[in-house]
């Protein structure tokens, strides 16, 4: 992960100066602040691995700023979820290219004893253990299932159910037409429905 | 959808959402650090015309073997530029620029006509 910057000059955002950067800086800020910890668990459930998945927000994040910054507020969150999506696609190629060539070498992962500290503090919602237990498990099942979905029809259903993105909006950030959108997504949930059927009725 | 599927795809939101509220300290913090380093882009300058660098580098060396290699007639291929370039950077009137092809051709009516004299 790139370390943070705590000053920030608004002269560079294209084509604005003065108030305008300003407010459009502001407003960046706070379309971040509002996606990022949404975006990294569609993230996750697409990669599932969370320092991945925050590797691939931040990208998209970068690439938002620097390529769509000057667009318009409404704009942002279709492009930066078809920023994301193609992350997440470009992650699964170098992995299947990756998992080809670890085959031949049977590199063993090295062992993660990292002790994180600030891991280790009180759930923020203060839910009792028991509580944080049982969601994991149905959020468990419900990660497996989408991520064991089709590519397209997993990208339909994070985007129009747990960001809760309209059928245009998924469909820019697809890249695919409102029609494509609406065939991967009603698979996706049929194909749901039959997986989670026992456990979530 | 029917109410089956619509009540699915709610379950599916909720648990969502919760495990979204749910998100650890420390992966807040990182991500509060991805949004800082994102935001940080904004005072860099933009590079977007590093990106042609390469094209234009090759298109420069096409050129100036055109130029250096370009047989018979090369003088032609280098004044023509030339003499552009110098109308454009003067300050002529406009009239005259709409008019260079005429006077582009005009100079070559000069330069064979001198070529008939020699």
């Amino acid at each position: 992960m790139m370390a943070g910057t705590a000053n920030f000059s608004v002269s560079c955002i294209p084509k604005l100066t003065g108030a305008r950067a300003l407010d459009k800086e502001r407003q960046l800020r706070q379309f971040l602040a509002e996606v990022e910890r949404r975006a990294l668990r569609i993230a996750e459930i697409g990669v599932r691995d969370r320092d991945e998945a925050l590797d691939l927000v931040q990208d998209a994040m970068i690439k938002l700023t620097r390529n769509y910054a000057s667009r318009d507020r409404e704009e942002w969150t279709p492009l930066f979820y078809r920023i994301l999506q193609n992350g997440v696609r470009d992650w699964h190629r170098r992995q299947a290219v990756r998992n080809r060539v670890m085959v031949w070498f049977q590199k063993a992962k090295p062992a993660d004893n990292d002790c994180d500290v600030i891991a280790a503090v009180p759930d923020p919602a203060g839910r009792s253990p028991d509580e944080q237990l049982e969601n994991a498990e149905a959020m468990q099942e419900m990660e497996l299932a989408v991520h064991e979905l089709p590519p397209r029809q997993r990208e339909a259903f994070m985007l129009r159910t747990l960001e809760g993105l309209n059928v245009a909006g998924t469909a820019v950030a697809m890249g695919c037409s409102e029609g494509t959108v609406k065939t991967h997504y009603s698979r996706a949930v049929h194909t749901l429905r039959d997986k989670l059927r026992e456990h979530w009725q | 959808m029917n109410k089956t599927d619509q009540q699915l795809a709610q379950q599916a939101k909720d648990a969502f959402d919760r495990s979204v509220d749910g998100l650890d300290a420390a992966t807040l913090s990182r991500l509060n650090r991805a949004r800082q380093a994102a935001l940080a882009e904004l005072e860099r300058p933009n590079r977007q015309w590093q990106r042609w660098m390469p094209a234009t580098g090759v298109a420069a060396a096409v050129v100036l073997v055109m130029i250096t290699f370009g047989g018979p007639g090369e003088n032609d291929v280098i004044s023509a530029p030339a003499t552009d370039l110098d109308i454009l950077l003067s300050e002529e009137s406009i009239e005259m620029l709409e008019d260079l092809e005429f006077y582009s051709w005009l100079d070559t009516q000069e330069f064979e006509g001198n070529g008939d004299l020699g």
